[in-house]
């Protein structure tokens, strides 16, 4: 036997580098993990054996994920700085993944060639282009390629009984262990059961000489045979498994998961949600979909049987929520828990060394011969060419994903971010991040400021997270109301986190800034807004942590590159001997396994063509689907879903395809009246549902009512339009809907204004603040204050005015006591206030007292979208007292207040009216708030109202607001003995400064309504302005 | 009586005097005290000697109001302690005591500030206070020494500041350490300048905010292109002066709201700031005929007294037309006061019922002083309507009509 390299795995290694190591400079940035990888190697970069991280959650424990990639890449990033490590990582991943491949295939087949065709084919599969350059799990491919590293050895351990090859096994099994805990886990269940019954099979044939003459019998006595190797096998690296990442399982002891599962894609139903199906089961599988019937064939065959049922498994249990077999297999916790993609990345895998297999024998051997006998050369060569080709559009596929359906926002300059933490002492408080995507992670690895958000979900311990289903507050828009009720909450009470500054790289989120308190600081050069919330606390200089005995540090710091180097001199020799054929060295014993190629069976042939058909025959059948479903003039139906899925997206141009070409609606006339609209509707809202009602239909004309439902950052919006539609040769149109021809008064007109500018410190130094520069919290007062019951949740409710003579940020947070003094809940005033008041302004507040949100893991989570969506806390006693604290801080901005309100109509249901926009800025979002008194004119109730639409300048907006129905309230108490402005008594601070306060002063303005609970109400505006002149 | 106590205080003294004899009998060790200073000045070189019999195995607890610092002796036929710097250089009582296993013996001397001044370490707060009277800043000087010390009590303190044509010196004597004086604010607005001197040393320049007090009752006034209600024009409301009981004008950007009850008693508000005193606020005029009355308030403090204004009405007829089998209906032309087209944008609202039902109802708006509302045919199969019509106050109804 001559001793070669094999060309063809060198080839593979060739260009495999060249291919991914190009092109992953281009890719894995932007994958989904490779930045979170970045950021626990960052970590350890800075502090080894110090498992407590600071930077995320508030704190978390990074023994939370197996260590070794991270460590690689801390280590590395000594030499060239964090992405040279995770580049470095990378291309060790690929080496591994591509010569593992070569392992695994050696062993299942026994033939180099068709080993080396697997390892060139393995380059190029989409599963693993997918899971490197779309996912950037490199720490999972590090494992799995680990693992079929082990497998050889695995099988001459328990064939040869050699006590080398369980040592190698072994330490081959805690580099897998230290890099991916699941892949192990699964691995034994997947690779190694199947591996041992191979190997039994194997024993057993060599005592008849023929497969199909072993018993079960005869393999049941094999099986004892090789009992003890097995079970030594299996019970060592179980300890291996549990010992070299040990912190990590007592942690996940100590934390247990309780969390509520976060919806993963691969969960879902494939075929409804064809996005999902395409990313976690079309991509992985690929071209290896043709050739399932092979595969299957081959697996199983009597001696791969177990390989057989193992792919059966993984198959199914990879087809997620499509059928129901996986969460009746898995069990509903597991199901919810597990990332099912996996399942088929590892199918695809075991795939590879047949695929392999197969193109050997299409391109050399029985499989051309029997084509070419049956079908002819020509066809032989055009089947080829069509593998070949939709193999290589595959790849290609897969490659261009991340660049034509970026799965991120696009990339984000750190360093004016990073300046802005460093300057004057920003990063004493803790930041977020919103619209940044996985890049957020980046961010966290260049800056010692801390965030309350996080990229790694397991790992979350603030039960505002971890009861939603969200991965991230900083995407919470794409998670419905749990996302955005979840971010409410940090924004509401960011006091309670020493949240002071919010990088804002997505405009849907700035209405609910603004309307939670918050005020704009400036926009940094990269374009990110930076938003901030005055008093906030600087965060404590010591922050809590949960320690681990030092043990546990050492063994975190010191096993998983132990597990390296020892395993690295292990295989030493063998690497050697392989790489550089030193010396001459029998073949393993596998190869005495070897299959013949000598006859392709015909029937499998013939199924593999009828399979490829039935294939083509349900794409072409989807594309058809495809189409009806979405041409848009087919139906009046169609037309209106294309027409508001268009203006979803802002495609204008698309959108005024479907208005009626016999308008005379020129297109540059369309984009006039779209661009000139603002509001909540038009510039904040994401269509979530809509559903069309047909009210009359003739041949040529429709009316159809379209039930729309809007998410907003605020709260849910249901509109209803009446849209007619015209039949213009044979397709259907809209017709054009009226537009505000309002004509404002005034072609140009001024207003003055007064401007405030506070200097900050007016020193240019990085000491602290001198005590001159602070300024005076503005004096506010409370002029009145209760707490309620409505229906069944407590609010406290008044009046506060600002009466310094500078314009100040109100801050209102409230406390429930019982008949005891305990405290019950804390919350402080949300949208119903105007957070920013003039001098002498007079702003109607209410604070809701909200719960933690489906607290109880088990409480049922709303299906529908409802970011309004309030949860009253659940109190165990009887509020009877509270304390409000108001906090007023100067600030110069958002002081806009020039919009009036009209009440134009009023019946016992609801009041009709008008704002009025006197002033030189649009208003983005008007807010009413609408106070209610009883017939003796006290305040009883606040309540608020957001108007769809904006108001343009010297521009009136109608308004229709729906009044509270009937249902019971109650005062509970109305004593304001422990209200306290800046920290100071409430009642000291009015008597000093407006000690002849006349009560009830404008009485006599309330408007009276006919209501048999409420008499009055009174209407006071609060307005958003998105783009301040 | 009387002796019976005597007997008990000399019966204990005996005891204790004897308790102590038999403890020094036993350890045979004294310690005394050599150095006879009482006062020293920060920053000199302080040692404490002592004289002693028997074990020198003792050592000296120092405390001041920097912190507290065990020494251990330097062994001569004395026992030598040298107090470290950092603790000799603050000025107060230093305590010290002289411990082996039990307390020896303790006492304390007193550090000197240095009498020559290096700084004048000043707080103001707070830096703005309202005019009147009552309302007053506090200046807190404290003169430390060049060891950071405060200079000794009753080290004068010249306070001086500058308000509009004021200018004022007060003298205060430190005590504790630091001088005080509360500065009242005048009955003007505007700032005072403040700043400090001490032996020589004079302070940087303090300023502090006198702001206007709360305001005081004003006027309004309203002030229009015409008196025609075309719902497009804007009245603009204006306040006078508002001033503060002082005859201070009240600080820029005081809100003011101006309340709006019309004829039917619908209330509308707008509101303005102030600017030298004049808030003004904007409202877009009536589209009928009007009265308003207005009111404007500084919630809780002041208001002004009411006015009323009143709108003409501008569109005196509508004109309706019905054309394509009454499936186009033409509202105008609608003319304003001069027989102009109205502005664009009068709202017309338009009511169709059924058999006394309403089946629906519309809102155009004017264009080129016409409104046109068409009735689709398959919104509205064939059938009899009542057309309801209004518009600027105006309405006109239209029964039987035929689709």
């Amino acid at each position: 036997m001559k001793n070669t390299s094999n060309k063809y795995l060198i080839v593979a290694l060739l260009i495999g580098l060249a291919f991914h190591g190009t092109s992953i400079f281009f890719t894995l940035e932007t994958t989904y993990d490779a930045l979170i990888h970045l950021f626990f190697a960052d970590h350890y970069a800075h502090s080894w054996f110090e498992p407590w991280n600071y930077k995320w959650y508030t704190g978390f424990t990074v023994m939370s994920y197996p260590p070794l990639v991270h460590q690689s890449i801390a280590a590395l990033s000594l030499i060239g700085g964090l992405k040279f490590g995770m580049f470095t990582v990378a291309f060790i991943g690929i080496i591994l993944f591509i010569t593992g491949v070569y392992r695994f295939s050696l062993l299942i087949t026994s033939n180099r060639t068709v080993a080396g065709y697997a390892s060139i084919l393995a380059v190029f599969s989409s599963s693993f282009v997918e899971t490197l350059h779309i996912f950037g799990q490199l720490p999972s491919i590090i494992g799995i390629s680990v693992l079929m590293h082990a497998l050889p050895e695995i099988y001459l351990w328990l064939k040869t009984g050699k006590w080398r090859y369980l040592i190698t096994s072994l330490s081959l099994i805690a580099v897998t262990v230290t890099s991916h805990h699941v892949t192990p886990i699964f691995g034994m269940v997947f690779f190694i059961f199947p591996l041992i019954g191979m190997v039994i099979m194997d024993h057993s044939k060599e005592q008849v000489h023929a497969l199909k003459d072993v018993t079960f019998r005869l393999f049941f006595t094999s099986f004892l045979a090789l009992f003890r190797r097995i079970v030594g096998f299996g019970s060592l690296s179980l300890v291996i498994i549990i010992g070299c990442i040990l912190p990590y399982w007592i942690n996940s002891k100590n934390n247990p998961i309780t969390q509520v599962p976060i919806p993963h894609g691969s969960r879902d139903n494939f075929f409804e949600i064809t996005s999902s199906g395409l990313v976690f089961f079309l991509i992985p599988w690929g071209i290896l979909l043709i050739l399932l019937p092979y595969i299957f064939y081959r697996y199983y065959s009597k001696r791969y049987l177990f390989f057989g049922l193992s792919i059966t498994i993984l198959f199914i249990l990879g087809t997620g929520g499509t059928t129901p077999i996986p969460r009746l297999v898995l069990g509903e916790t597991a199901f919810n828990i597990l990332t099912l993609d996996r399942f088929t990345l590892w199918a695809s895998i075991m795939s590879l060394p047949l695929f392999g297999e197969f193109s050997y024998r299409f391109v050399e051997g029985d499989l051309k011969l029997l084509i070419q006998d049956r079908f002819g050369a020509v066809y032989h060569r055009l089947a080829g060419g069509l593998l070949a080709g939709l193999f290589l559009f595959m790849t290609i596929f897969t490659m261009s994903l991340g660049y034509f359906k970026p799965s991120q926002p696009q990339k984000i300059k750190m360093l004016p971010i990073i300046n802005f933490l460093n300057q004057d002492q920003h990063d004493q408080w803790r930041y977020m991040t919103l619209g940044f995507g996985d890049q957020m992670a980046w961010l966290s690895a260049q800056t010692n400021a801390m965030s309350v958000d996080g990229n790694y979900h397991s790992a979350r311990r603030l039960p505002e997270l971890t009861t939603r289903p969200i991965e991230r507050l900083e995407n919470s828009k794409f998670k419905g109301v749990e996302g955005i009720g979840s971010l409410q909450q940090f924004l509401t009470t960011p006091e309670k986190y020493n949240l002071k500054y919010i990088f804002s790289n997505d405009k849907f989120y700035d209405p609910i800034l603004y309307f939670c308190g918050w005020q704009r600081l400036r926009q940094l050069e990269n374009g990110i807004m930076v938003w901030e919330k005055l008093n906030v606390p600087p965060l404590s200089s010591i922050l809590p942590k949960e320690d681990v005995g030092t043990w546990q540090k050492l063994l975190w710091g010191i096993i998983p590159f132990l597990t390296v180097l020892v395993a690295f001199f292990l295989n030493l020799q063998m690497l050697f001997v392989h790489g550089l054929k030193t010396k001459l060295k029998p073949l393993p014993i596998y190869f005495s396994f070897k299959n013949k190629y000598s006859k392709f069976s015909k029937n499998i042939l013939r199924i593999t063509h009828i399979w490829s058909i039935i294939l083509v025959l349900i794409i072409v059948f989807g594309l058809y689907q495809f189409y009806i479903k979405n041409e848009s003039h087919h139906s009046p139906e169609n037309a209106i879903l294309a027409y508001y899925d268009a203006l979803d997206f802002k495609e204008f141009e698309k959108a005024h395809r479907l208005i009626n070409p016999k308008s005379d609606l020129s297109i540059s006339q369309y984009m006039l009246e779209v661009s000139v609209t603002d509001g909540l509707l038009s510039s904040y809202a994401k269509l979530d549902a809509i559903d069309t009602e047909i009210l009359s239909q003739t041949d040529s004309l429709a009316s159809v009512k379209v039930n729309t439902f809007w998410i907003t950052p605020l709260e849910k919006i249901n509109k209803t339009y009446y849209r007619s539609l015209v039949k213009v040769e044979d397709k259907w149109y809209l017709q054009p809907e009226a537009v505000n021809v309002d004509l404002p008064p005034d072609q140009l007109y001024s207003d003055n204004n007064t401007n405030y500018f506070n200097q900050g410190r007016r020193r240019i130094t990085t000491e602290q603040t001198h005590h001159e520069d602070v300024l005076k919290q503005p004096v506010l007062e409370i002029l009145t204050a209760k707490l309620v019951k409505f229906n069944n949740s407590y609010a406290i409710i008044g009046e506060v005015q600002n009466i310094d003579n500078v314009p100040a940020d109100v801050v209102l947070k409230g406390t429930l006591y019982n008949d005891d003094n305990k405290a019950l809940a804390t919350y402080s005033a949300k949208y119903h206030i105007k957070h920013k008041l003039m001098p002498k302004e007079v702003s109607s507040f209410r604070i809701n007292f909200e719960g933690i949100a489906w607290s109880k893991i088990k409480d049922s989570i709303p299906k529908t979208f409802n970011p309004d969506e309030f949860t009253p806390i659940e109190l165990e006693e009887q509020p009877t007292k509270f304390n409000l604290q108001a906090a007023g801080n100067v600030s110069g901005s958002d002081l806009f207040k020039n919009t009036s309100v009209s009440i134009s109509g009023i019946n016992e249901d609801h009041i009709t009216g008008s704002l009025f926009n006197s002033g030189t800025d649009e208003v983005t979002i008007p807010q009413l708030l609408i106070s209610y008194f009883d017939a003796d004119k006290n305040l009883v109730w606040v309540d608020h109202l957001f108007i769809k639409e904006g108001i343009r300048q010297q521009r009136k907006q109608i308004f229709q607001y729906d009044m509270l129905d009937n249902s019971s309230l109650k005062i509970i108490n109305k004593d304001m003995d422990n209200c306290f402005v800046n920290g100071l008594p409430n009642k000291n601070i009015s008597d000093k400064i407006v000690a002849d306060r006349i009560v009830n002063h404008n009485s006599e303005e309330l408007q009276s309504i006919n209501h048999p609970k409420y008499k009055f109400v009174k209407l006071e505006v609060n307005t958003y302005i998105g783009n301040p002149n | 009586m009387s002796f019976k106590y005597l007997y008990i205080v000399i019966i204990t003294m005996t005891i204790i005097i004897s308790g102590l004899n038999i403890n020094q009998d036993k350890d045979h060790n004294s310690y005394s005290l050599i150095t006879n200073f009482k006062e020293r000045t920060a920053g000199d070189n302080i040692t404490l000697e002592f004289a002693f019999q028997g074990s020198s195995d003792v050592f000296l607890y120092c405390s001041n109001s920097y912190g507290s610092i065990m020494l251990r002796p330097k062994l001569g036929k004395t026992l030598l302690f040298e107090i470290p710097k950092s603790i000799s250089k603050k000025s107060g009582i230093l305590n010290w005591q002289l411990h082996s296993d039990a307390n020896l013996m303790s006492g304390q001397l007193y550090i000197r500030p240095k009498s020559k001044i290096e700084t004048l370490e000043t707080y103001i707060g707070p830096p703005s206070i309202e005019a009147g009277g009552t309302d007053y800043t506090m200046l807190v000087i404290v003169p430390t020494d060049n060891l950071d010390n405060p200079l000794a009590d009753s080290t004068k303190v010249i306070i001086k500041h500058q308000f509009l044509e004021t200018h004022k010196r007060d003298i205060i004597y430190t005590e504790h350490g630091f001088g005080y004086k509360n500065l009242y604010a005048y009955k003007e607005n505007g700032r005072m300048l403040i700043s400090s001197e001490c032996l020589g040393l004079n302070s940087k320049e303090y300023d502090v905010n006198v702001m206007p007090a709360i305001p005081t009752n004003f006027k309004i006034l309203a002030d229009r292109i015409h008196s025609y209600a075309d719902g497009n024009q804007i009245t603009t409301f204006k306040t006078s002066i508002i001033k503060d009981r002082f005859d201070n004008t009240v600080s820029d950007g005081t809100f003011v709201s101006f309340y709006i009850t019309n004829k039917t008693g619908h209330k509308s508000v707008t509101s303005g700031t102030t600017i030298d005193g004049i808030a003004t606020a904007k409202m877009i005029h009536p589209d009928q005929e009007e009265q308003w009355t207005v009111k404007a308030y500084i919630e809780g403090i002041a208001n002004s007294e009411p006015i009323t204004l009143n709108y003409e009405q501008a569109v005196l007829d509508l004109n309706i037309s019905f054309s394509e089998n009454n499936r186009l209906i033409t509202v105008g032309p609608l003319q304003s006061f001069m027989k102009q087209q109205v502005p664009n944008g009068l709202n017309i609202h338009l009511k169709i019922y059924k058999d006394d039902a309403l089946v629906h109802q519309l809102i155009e708006q004017s264009v080129d002083g016409f409104g046109h509302f068409k009735l689709y045919a398959d919104r509205y199969p064939k059938g009899t309507y009542t057309v309801e019509i209004k518009t600027a106050g105006l309405t006109k109804s239209f029964a039987d009509i035929k689709l």
